[in-house]
């Protein structure tokens, strides 16, 4: 009589069950989709918590103007083919001022093209909810959050002021002032969700799958030449390495590693066989200790 | 019951014997062609999630990073900093700096909130929640253990139960916890004591018979050594039990079969035109249904058939405890959020008056003229009335009367609804029959709590109560409402908004209950 349930089943249960009790609970809720395979799994999740009805709240893409060429054509694609509601936004003032990875220290880039522009989009449209692929595993001061992670106004995180949840019970009244990040991934890992790429066949941006790609070394890490404006410095020089990505960002802030993985079976026997943790290619996380703390502090998903 | 030993425990020399070592950077060990995903990328059977609680500087973050340490596949980065790091007893890393993230933490040494960490052993994924010991977050040691399938409760074997050890079994009865392994730790600093574990074994027993567990397994360790975490302790050979991984992995895993009634809180009605699709998402909270069966709706009394039970994967021919699913019934009852469907023969309450245990979660005391929303699976329901009528006194373990109540305070209590809910006793159906107390004005969530017992009828008729009917919201306030889920929803929201404004003004208010089951 004892069914056998994988991980992934239960898993998969308990984010519809999120992304639903956050749809009935909020006014005006948003997902934030930032193209990568967390995003497409949140995506995914997201359609079968309310299929077959259209998704009741709309894609939010924070553009930096630094994405990597094909992660916006897969964006594109991904609209066009599960029929979505898409809204692109961009920090214009920053863009005016040449705010870039490039000349500015990654923690004023990201705060400047990153944690304003967000709290700029949820402001225009009055979102009082966003849902993020954030996962506890993915660093220490995720490892506290909650699935309702409230936001104080100016969508400050207060790891002090969170709000107990028990049970399966989620509460989501909201105080003047207050939004909400939903994460209906709080629970699974890295792992998890490759497996579940796997398992459900879900496409991926290509970055995802070892190519000959033009890459310098700068700071001990591979960064792709994805157009030019990423200008040489003396003793760079671009070189075709086979490389793949194991998280996508802003292509000069994004490292990549040499790998042979160029189907999905290898990309998951890879990362599952990873030594490293996933985030160690994300220099926006190790500007500074605490840095993610603080960064969520200030805003940031 | 002899556990199996983890495919990922280490060997002595900490090499791991994981069937797949690739270094980033590196050609991967597997050929795209001949990669067994089988082996690579296996679905776990089921998740435990554990939970760990006992007072402060009893070791719980150096238990579960020794844990981690010995027993998973610590990336090279998070291995290294431990490493790097200060050293402590003896010269081991200082575990505990795997699991305390916030700065704050790190500045005062203390755990101030539930940590969530994860891991894989060969057939299971163990999700730990650390919780801080302090007093202070009691509160937040409620709210991990309310997840928790089984929890760890540790101990200083130099200081044996305390205080805070009762404290805590209190809340792990209280929310449902069934299985604890008591961990009597640094026994080290006891010269590895048969007397002394013996002692605080039996001292447990004195007082943990009057609580619900069902199963308590005592294992003694030192955390900083390792001794009975991931490998059988040399210093101990009194003890001849299960070493703490042993027996994670022996527990049977997070619900995997339907147990209890059948119960379908209605999360939202999903609607396609495209093709005349209209369907009660939901996730079942327990017991199973099957395709062609009767279901009721506990408020209004009306029955229909499951005619489909929809997923994007395909239909369904039954749906489990643990499911979320579309439900299609074969005639249109209007049921909407809120609503808790049944199989008619064990039905929810449906309550006006309910008994229940609670902890206090809020900063902020109990206030007898506050207002209160009780947020139970799916529905959030005004309360009308909130009596403290006794607290647990944590050196007896006895109660109270009383008629206040503070953080970290377990109260017993009365709660009279504005109108009637749907809910269960929390021993007959657990996610039916717990809820969180939350604050109208701040949205605060004040206490969480379990379902002792129900009853129908409002608690005495109080002819200063004022009845908020549903054709006197009609008249203006609702007037721009339609007739459709969307337009009960709101109107449903907009009179709790009401009930709870005159609530605050000191006015009894009850919401009348339409037939139909709109407000």
């Amino acid at each position: 009589m004892t069914q056998q349930i994988s991980h992934l089943d239960l898993l998969e249960a308990e984010s519809i069950h999120i992304f639903r009790e956050a749809a009935a609970q909020f006014r005006k809720p948003v997902l934030l989709y930032s193209i990568g395979k967390d995003s497409t799994v949140l995506l995914h999740l997201a359609r079968k918590a309310f299929w077959p009805a259209r998704l009741p709240f709309p894609l939010l893409h924070i553009d930096t103007g630094w994405k990597f060429r094909d992660m916006i054509a897969f964006r594109d694609k991904t609209v066009r083919d599960f029929d979505l509601d898409l809204i692109v936004h961009t920090n214009e003032d920053g863009r005016e001022k040449g705010i870039n990875p490039l000349d500015y220290s990654p923690s004023v880039y990201t705060d400047v093209m990153k944690t304003v522009p967000l709290k700029q989009a949820l402001d225009k449209y009055a979102f009082d909810a966003a849902f993020g692929g954030a996962r506890r595993d993915e660093e220490a001061s995720r490892a506290k959050e909650r699935v309702f992670s409230f936001r104080a106004e100016g969508h400050r995180w207060d790891p002090r002021r969170q709000r107990p949840e028990m049970w399966r019970l989620l509460n989501g009244r909201l105080g003047a002032g207050e939004s909400v990040r939903v994460f209906p991934l709080s629970n699974w890992t890295e792992r998890d969700v490759w497996r579940y790429i796997l398992r459900e066949k879900l496409d991926v941006v290509p970055l995802y799958f070892a190519a000959e790609r033009p890459t310098i070394v700068r700071n001990g890490q591979l960064i792709m030449q994805d157009d030019d404006r990423l200008t040489l410095k003396p003793g760079e020089e671009v070189v075709n390495r086979r490389v793949r990505f194991r998280t996508l960002g802003c292509y000069p802030l994004t490292a990549a590693v040499e790998s042979d993985a160029a189907d999905m079976e290898s990309v998951v026997a890879e990362t599952l066989g990873a030594r490293t943790s996933e985030r160690q290619g994300r220099l926006i996380d190790h500007d500074q200790v605490g840095a993610m703390e603080k960064k969520k502090q200030e805003g940031y998903f | 019951m002899s556990a199996q030993p983890t495919a990922l425990q280490k060997s002595q020399s900490g090499v791991s014997k994981a069937p797949l070592k690739v270094v980033s950077g590196q050609t991967p060990a597997a050929s795209p062609s001949g990669a067994n995903l089988d082996e690579i990328a296996p679905e776990l059977s089921g998740l435990l999630r554990v939970l760990t609680c006992g007072s402060v500087d009893d070791g719980k973050s150096t238990l579960i990073g020794r844990l981690l340490w010995d027993a998973t596949d610590l990336y090279d980065d998070q291995r290294e900093t431990l490493e790097r790091g200060k050293r402590v007893d003896g010269g081991n890393p200082d575990f505990s700096l795997l699991m305390d993230g916030l700065v704050a933490e790190r500045e005062q040494g203390i755990t101030i909130d539930i940590a969530w960490r994860y891991f894989d052993t060969a057939t299971r994924r163990i999700v730990v929640i650390d919780s801080p010991g302090h007093e202070q977050y009691t509160r937040n040691m409620a709210s991990g253990a309310s997840h928790a399938d089984v929890a760890i409760l540790l101990i200083d074997a130099r200081h044996g139960i305390k205080t805070q050890t009762r404290r805590h079994a209190a809340i792990l009865d209280l929310v449902g916890v069934k299985r604890v392994i008591l961990v009597v730790n640094k026994m080290d600093l006891v010269d590895w004591s048969e007397s002394t574990f013996r002692k605080i074994e039996a001292d447990f027993e004195t007082f943990s018979w009057r609580f619900g567990f069902w199963e308590t397994t005592v294992i003694p360790t030192a955390a900083v050594s390792g001794d009975n975490v991931a490998a059988a302790s040399a210093h101990m050979p009194w003890y001849s039990g299960p070493t703490l991984l042993e027996h994670l992995e022996s527990l049977p895993s997070r619900v995997t079969e339907p147990t209890g009634p059948f119960r379908f809180p209605v999360q939202t009605v999903l609607r396609d035109s495209r093709n005349d699709f209209r369907g009660l998402a939901g996730t079942v909270s327990g017991g199973s249904v099957r395709v062609g069966e009767t279901v009721v709706d506990a408020l209004s009394q009306r029955k229909a058939k499951i005619l489909r039970i929809s997923t994007m994967d395909g239909d369904l021919d039954t749906a489990s405890q643990g499911q979320a699913v579309a439900i299609q019934l074969d005639t249109d009852i209007d049921v909407a959020r809120g609503a808790v469907l049944s199989k008619g023969d064990m039905p929810p309450l449906a309550a006006r008056v309910l008994e229940a245990r609670m902890v206090w979660l809020s900063e902020t005391a109990y206030d007898p003229r506050g207002s209160y929303l009780l947020r139970t699976a799916t529905d959030l329901t005004p309360v009308s009335n909130l009596k403290i009528s006794a607290l647990l006194d944590l050196e007896t373990l006895e109660t109270h009367e009383a008629d206040a109540c503070a953080t970290n305070d377990i109260a017993i209590g009365t709660i009279a609804l504005g109108r009637t809910a749907a809910i269960d006793t929390f021993t007959e159906a657990p996610e039916t029959g717990s809820f969180v107390l939350v604050d109208a004005i701040t949205g605060g969530s004040v206490a969480g709590g379990v379902i002792t017992a129900a009853k129908a009828e409002a608690a005495e008729a109080d002819e200063n109560t004022f009845v908020l009917t549903r054709a006197m919201l009609e008249r203006g306030l609702n007037s721009d409402l339609g007739d459709s889920p969307q337009a009960d929803a709101e109107f449903r929201r907009r009179a709790n908004e009401v009930a709870l404004i005159l609530r605050a003004a000191g006015i009894n208010v009850e919401i009348e209950n339409a037939p139909d089951y709109s407000i």
